[in-house]
């Protein structure tokens, strides 16, 4: 080193010491470290440089601090001259802002290292571009460096230069979101490998089209990104990014929808399902692509994956054709979709063969039957839980959802067939009819025995048997508080029947056997076309029980019988030292498939098993230990009579025994002891068998708990005024008793005391509502909760009588979407019958005016009819005719006599009433035009804004729409009275497709009684206006008449409205085709539809809604009633 | 001689059942029928169709006929001189929307030299002393049924406008109506002064055990198809009104049966007699048809 330069750097350190002290400090490492490795003229300009980035501005030391502490690591990475270059670009950096050139220095050392040098330049220029000279900026900028590093371990710098051109274009619109990429970007390119630029590309893509989109697109790829397999993922980014540069595509849903899609194949066809969104993208529909990646999981479900294929093809077909009609049939929301895919699958959906299993079950029990998924019954959480099979409570059959066990449609029918028709047998032949006194057809009744020697000990001691095995402590939670009510007996005779057993999970499950057994037997009996799917769905079941030789003895034992009750003969098991047993078990199934097994029977045959049962160890045993049972029978039917006799005394005394706890009565301790010693040694715990599968769940005494509750409130209608809990038969301890001790409420006992209380709380709750619910009585008109299903969500299901479902026409589709709208059908509640009255006295003139003119309507009704072969009497003219013709010796006319024909005058007529929201303005207002074009689309928003209008229309006395409908419906009514027409009134209002509400105000087949005037009285604005499903309803209604001509008189305020009726963009139009189409299925069904209304903008949309029909617009309100009738008299003669 | 043999032909108040029509009373219905004619009170027979109403009239008309000429000729000598046997005659008319009084009393038809009176079925009736049987009474015009009045109290007149007669109805005349009460409908029933006028007997269908018989014997099907298909029966019947209107009638069944006796597979011969024959909506269709596939094996 020369002493030039020695001295210039003691300058420069000299400088440097007017800093605060670590920038010195570094300095003094830094050059140590230098010195020698660099020449000295370059050692000069960077400690030049330092020293000119130190002093640049106030806080620009801290750069100065920065560069000499990265210094010595950076030379060694840099050729000297790139090394000063890199100081000169951090003085430029240090110029705009000291931070920058902080940020710099301290990432370059990581980032050089991973870095071509010739890039530095770029590296720093990429960054820098992110600051605006703001303080947001720069944090930003300085963000970018510091990232930098660990970036690059995955990224190239091209795809770095890249993501921060994202940056900045996001920048511009928030600097925080911008930040926040950065933060997911740096976390997520690892885990992506080599996809990341491609990420990075799709990032960019979308930042241009719809910047809202990124932070959940970065938020979905951290999560489904990551986890989708490697293979595809880099195309599948570049789908995504196809995607992603139409409007209307949200690149998160697409990223997750798309991952789970692809995710949920099998690795062989994943390639496949890309190709194909790919395709639907090509050919420009992008919305379509992404409904097909939702779609696809849920259609896979149903179909394989070269069916999906076909589906898909289908649906090219389509776009190619009609390109807005693809994305309902990607979305599963056609019915073209439905049928290619019913077409393709093999399963069979419960809701496509619901109606059918409905009356055949219907047919089969001779009672009202009603079929629903599973799953509904689970949801009501009332005590049962598995929603994949099937089960009854006593009125309703309850099916999985879909049944796919086999190849072919027919198959999968059949099983839905046979395990509807075990249902329905044990509804049919009389499961639940059970009764404690009944005597059985074929055994020595022991019920009314056991009952009387065991009365009282019975239900306390079961619970502290059941706690035995587990822990010895006293400590038992709910076994004190049953003494109270031992006294009375459990009124339902399956919970007396259940109470008699020490062990109720054994008896619950030996009666299912026995019960099952008996149903199983008699629908064979009875249907005997059935017999060969139901024993293949028998062999089925057979097939997939447990290894017997696996279960301990009891168990094996209660294996073995529903072994012999699914029909198994050959190669029974049993264990050795139980063979007689076992053969006395299986004589009880044969004989619960005799012809006159009842009930009862089953009861009966429960209680003899279980005593042989807990007399039978539940040991593990080894294979060994198994042999097979003989099939020899004689020998059993022989011995039955003395053997049954015989036994009785030692099944009660079985009984009697099982209730004490342990074998010595439990009073000795010492024998106490050493029966615990021998169960824990050999005695499990009993576990119920697994269910078999087609015959489900089968709970006799909650079902019996249900209908009883709905009998006896039925004809307990005088305990009506009583207060509701006691007009249930059961006292809520009673019902919650009974809940406790079910085998069949099987809560998971044990750890927590308190969370199974709250569990059983919420349980019982639950059972209560569905009792009361099933009491006719206590079914007030409610209008109930308003409940929202998205409107993306798929076909509804009506799960009660007053619900019905109808299509709805998507002109742009140009198909139905099926089963799309629900309307409740209601009775309107009464008010009083002021209104009518004062009407009828208002408008008295009008009135009989009226009148008269309809009374001239009614001779018209005769005619005269002439020239007719066969009549009353001799037509004088043609008869003339004839007679000369017949003395000419010509032949005459056969036509010679005259009629009076009755022209039956046969209408009928439905008048539906508007009952919008809008209808409750003043008529005054109501010239104001498009007032329901501000109507929000946000339901919150929706409902203030229709409060806010309907105390608008309260606060002025003014005449409402809505009260000059009410005043046309009394005129009419009047009127029609006249004329003897059949008609009905009903209003429609509702909110979402799944809300449509239909109010009866007078139905078609109603008599007027005074009742009709009260209901009257209640029409008033409610919420939106979706004409459609209520247009479908009342044609339905109309076409169940039988009236030579049938009329649909549409009285509206205005346009049709509804959330999601009017769809984006073409939105109006879509209500008003929906209404068109309506108004011609009505036509079609010989209906003549015609529309009043009363908003004078109304002509520019009736002009197509109401094409090739008749309309009329009023230009004054108040004309309405008087308009009204006129219309019709026109309209109808 | 020739054209007899053809045509067989009958005038309306020979219109005698010989061959005693096969009649399986469920309760009492025969004592009623007899009891009501003897004291000449007319009848009202209500109950869906295919229940044996017409059947039940044409047994009772060959029933009491029977009694006539075992109890008659030993009063009245020359009367089974004769060589006729007494018997009571059966005139059935079947009534539509469009019948009117004439076409019930008779009307003047054209002949070559004018016109000639010609009575119509119930003239006949009621002056040749037979049963008249107004099947589906309710679909006749309402103007109609009034005529019918003056013969179902104790005047038994009928009145002929036309010809300014009123004729006394003879000895053995009584007027028997059906109705289907199944087609509630407000337009279509029996106004009261009319339904007051004759005691009624219900029919329904009868139990299983009863229709496998009538199944059986009517269609000369053996043992179990009929058992069978009594079962079928009531299990279709379990729809009405919720899906059906009528229920499958007994002779829909011996249709089927007959059909089955005839070599067709009777899971199809209950289709094409059965099932498409009550019920045209497809998915009601399908589930009588599973319920036939269950019980046919």
């Amino acid at each position: 080193m020369t002493q030039s330069n020695e001295q210039m750097m003691l300058n420069v350190r000299t400088e440097l010491g007017t800093f605060p002290s670590p920038v010195q400090s570094n300095f003094d490492l830094a050059r140590e470290a230098l010195t020698g490795r660099l020449a000295d003229d370059k050692l000069d300009d960077w400690a030049q440089l330092g020293l000119t980035i130190s002093k640049r501005t106030v806080r620009s030391w801290e750069a100065g601090a920065e560069l000499f502490s990265a210094s010595a690591n950076v030379q060694r990475q840099l050729p000297a001259g790139q090394f000063i270059s890199w100081v000169k670009i951090g003085d430029q950096l240090c110029s705009a802002s000291p931070s920058l050139a902080v940020a710099y220095f301290r990432a370059s050392p990581g980032a050089i290292e991973r870095l071509r040098p010739r890039y530095i330049g770029d590296w720093a220029q990429s960054c820098r571009s992110l600051y605006r000279g703001t303080w947001k900026s720069s944090a930003l900028a300085c963000k970018l460096f510091e990232a930098t590093p660990q970036l690059l371990e995955s990224l190239s710098f091209d795809e770095l230069r890249r993501f921060a051109e994202f940056l900045e274009e996001v920048s511009h619109r928030s600097y925080d979101m911008a930040g926040d990429a950065l933060d997911k970007g740096a976390d997520l390119f690892p885990k992506l490998g080599r996809d990341a630029g491609a990420f990075i590309g799709l990032a960019n893509t979308v930042a241009d089209n719809s910047w809202r989109h990124v932070q959940p697109m970065f938020d979905a790829a951290q999560y489904s990104l990551v986890e989708m397999p490697r293979e595809q993922r880099s195309s599948f980014i570049s789908l995504v990014n196809r995607l992603a540069t139409k409007e209307g595509v949200d690149p998160s849903r697409v990223i997750r929808d798309g991952a789970r899609a692809i995710g949920g194949v099998g690795h062989e066809w994943r390639d496949t399902m890309i190709d194909l969104t790919h395709r639907i993208a090509a050919e420009g529909s992008a919305e379509a692509s992404s409904a097909f990646l939702t779609t696809g999981p849920r259609v896979l479900e149903r179909v394989t994956f070269p069916q999906l294929v076909e589906w898909h093809g289908r649906g090219m077909e389509i776009l190619a054709e009609k390109p807005t009609a693809a994305e309902p049939y990607f979305k599963n929301e056609s019915s073209q979709s439905h049928e290619m895919l019913d077409a393709l699958s093999s399963s069979v959906e419960l809701d496509r063969v619901r109606e059918i299993i409905r009356m055949y079950s219907r047919m089969l029990a001779g009672q009202e039957i009603e079929v629903q998924a599973a799953q509904q019954l689970v949801d009501k959480n009332i005590g049962w839980f598995q929603g994949e099979l099937p089960t009854t409570e006593g009125t309703t059959i309850y099916l999985p959802k879909v049944i796919n066990r086999h190849p072919s449609k027919d198959r999968n029918f059949a099983f839905y067939k046979v395990i509807s028709t075990h249902q329905t047998g044990h509804i049919e032949f009389g499961s639940f009819r059970f009764s404690f006194e009944r005597p059985s057809s074929m055994f020595t009744d022991l019920r009314p025995q056991l009952v009387g020697t065991n009365g009282s000990a019975l239900e306390a001691v079961p619970t502290e048997i059941a706690e035995k095995p587990q822990v010895e402590s006293p400590a038992t939670n709910n076994g004190a508080p049953t003494n109270g009510t031992n006294e009375d007996h459990s009124p339902i005779p399956m919970s007396r029947f259940f109470d008699l057993f020490p062990d109720r999970k054994l008896g619950n499950d030996a009666f299912t056997i026995f019960e099952s057994t008996r149903v199983d037997s008699k629908v064979m009996d009875a249907y005997r076309g059935l017999a060969v799917s139901f024993r293949s769905v028998q062999d089925d079941a057979l097939g997939s029980r447990p290894d017997m030789t696996e279960l301990p003895a009891r168990e094996a034992l209660v294996e073995f019988m529903i072994r012999i009750s699914l029909g198994q003969s050959a190669n029974l098991i049993a264990p050795k030292r139980h063979m007689e047993v076992a053969r006395k078990l299986r004589r009880l199934i044969r004989l619960m498939q005799q012809d006159v097994a009842i009930v009862e029977d089953a009861a009966e045959a429960t209680i003899r098993a279980c005593a042989w049962l807990t007399e039978v160890k539940n040991e593990e045993l080894g294979e060994d230990e198994f042999d097979n049972l003989d099939d020899d029978e004689e020998d059993d039917e022989q011995q039955e009579d003395e053997d049954e006799e015989d036994d009785l005394q030692g099944i009660i005394q079985a009984f009697i025994e099982s209730m004490q706890p342990g074998e010595g009565a439990g009073d000795d301790e010492e024998s106490s002891e050493q029966s615990d010693e021998m169960d824990m040694g050999e005695d499990q715990d009993y576990s119920s068998p697994q269910e078999v599968d087609y015959r489900g769940e089968f709970k006799p005494e909650l079902s019996q708990l249900l209908s009883q509750a709905q009998m006896q409130m039925m004809d307990g209608a005088e305990f009506a005024d009583d207060d509701m809990g006691e007009m249930t038969p059961l006292t809520q301890e009673q019902l919650e008793e009974m809940m406790k001790n079910s085998a069949e409420v099987d809560i998971q006992e044990g750890q927590d005391g308190e969370e199974m209380s709250s569990e059983l709380a919420e349980m019982l709750e639950n059972l209560l509502k569905e009792m009361q619910r099933r009491d006719p009585q206590a079914q007030s008109q409610s209008s109930g909760p308003m409940q929202h299903v998205d409107e993306d969500g798929g076909p509804l299901t009506p799960t009660a009588s007053d619900q019905f479902v109808y299509d709805e026409w998507d002109f742009r589709a140009n198909e139905y979407r099926p089963r799309w709208c629900m309307v409740h059908e209601k009775e309107m509640s009464s008010g009083d019958t002021g209104f009518y009255r004062e009407t009828l006295l208002e408008r008295a003139s009008l009135l009989t005016m009226i009148k008269k003119q309809f009374e001239l309507v009614m001779p018209e009704m005769y005619r005269k009819q002439k020239r007719l072969e066969d009549g009353e009497e001799l037509d004088f003219d043609p008869m003339l005719e004839a007679v000369i013709d017949l003395r000419v010796g010509t032949t005459p006319d056969e036509k010679i006599y005259w009629r009076r024909n009755k022209t039956e005058r046969s209408v009928a007529v439905a008048f539906l009433l508007d009952m919008s929201a809008s209808t409750a303005e003043a008529i005054e207002e109501a010239k104001r035009p498009n007032d329901d074009w501000g109507a929000p689309d946000d339901p919150v928003e929706y409902m203030v804004w229709l409060r806010s209008r309907r105390t608008e229309g309260l606060r002025k006395s003014y005449k409402r729409i809505v009260d000059v409908e009410k005043e046309g419906v009394v005129l009419l009514i009047n009127a029609l009275e006249t004329l003897g027409d059949d008609y009905g009134i009903y209003g429609f209002s509702g909110y979402g497709r799944e809300n449509v509400e239909f109010y009866v105000i007078k139905d078609l087949d109603e008599k007027f009684t005074d009742e009709i005037p009260r209901r009257i009285d209640r029409i008033a604005p409610l919420h939106a206006t979706r004409m459609g499903p209520s247009i479908r309803h009342a044609t339905q209604k109309l076409a169940n008449q039988d009236s030579r001509s049938r009329f649909l008189f549409l009285i509206s305020d205005g346009r049709p409205q509804d959330r999601g009726y009017s769809r984006e963009g073409v939105e109006k139009e879509y209500a008003v085709h929906d209404t068109r189409m309506a108004l011609m299925e009505a036509k079609r069904e010989g209906i003549v539809p015609f529309c009043l209304t009363v908003d004078k903008q109304g002509h520019d949309y009736l002009k197509v809604m109401m094409d090739d029909f008749n309309y009329e617009v009023l230009p004054d309100v108040s004309m309405l009633p008087q308009r009204l009738l006129m219309l019709y008299k026109r309209l109808t003669t | 001689m020739a054209t007899e043999q053809i045509y067989n032909q009958t005038i309306i108040e020979e219109y005698v059942i010989t061959d005693e029509p096969y009649y399986l009373p469920l309760a009492d219905e025969i004592e009623i029928f007899e009891a009501a004619y003897h004291q000449r009170v007319p009848v009202l027979l209500k109950g869906p169709t295919g229940t044996g109403k017409t059947r039940f009239v044409e047994h009772m008309s060959w029933r009491l006929g029977e009694e006539l000429t075992v109890a008659k000729p030993s009063t009245k000598a020359d009367a089974s001189s004769n060589g006729h046997p007494e018997s009571l005659p059966l005139v059935t008319v079947a009534c539509h929307e469009d019948l009117t009084a004439s076409d019930l009393i008779g009307r003047y038809l054209l002949d070559r030299d004018g016109t000639r009176w010609q009575d119509g079925p119930l003239t006949r009736a009621v002056k040749s002393g037979g049963i008249c049987y107004l099947d589906e009474v309710v679909e006749a015009r309402k103007d109609t049924t009034v005529i019918i009045h003056p013969l179902t109290d104790h005047r038994r007149t009928l009145t002929i406008d036309k010809l300014g007669l009123v004729i006394d109805a003879a000895d053995g005349f009584l007027l028997v109506v059906s109705y289907n009460p199944g087609y509630q409908n407000a337009v279509k029933d029996l106004k009261h002064s009319t339904r007051q006028r004759f005691v009624a007997l219900e029919f329904d269908f009868p139990d299983e055990e009863h229709e496998a018989q009538i199944i059986s014997h009517e269609s000369g099907c053996e043992g179990e198809n009929a058992a069978l298909l009594a079962a079928l029966g009531g299990k279709i019947r379990n729809l009405r009104e919720h899906g059906l209107e009528e229920g499958a009638s007994t002779r829909v069944l011996i249709y089927a049966a007959k059909l089955i006796n005839e070599g067709i597979n009777p899971r199809r011969a209950c289709q094409v007699a059965v099932t498409w024959g009550i019920t045209d909506d497809a998915q009601v269709q399908r589930s009588i048809d599973e319920v036939v596939s269950s019980i046919f094996p």
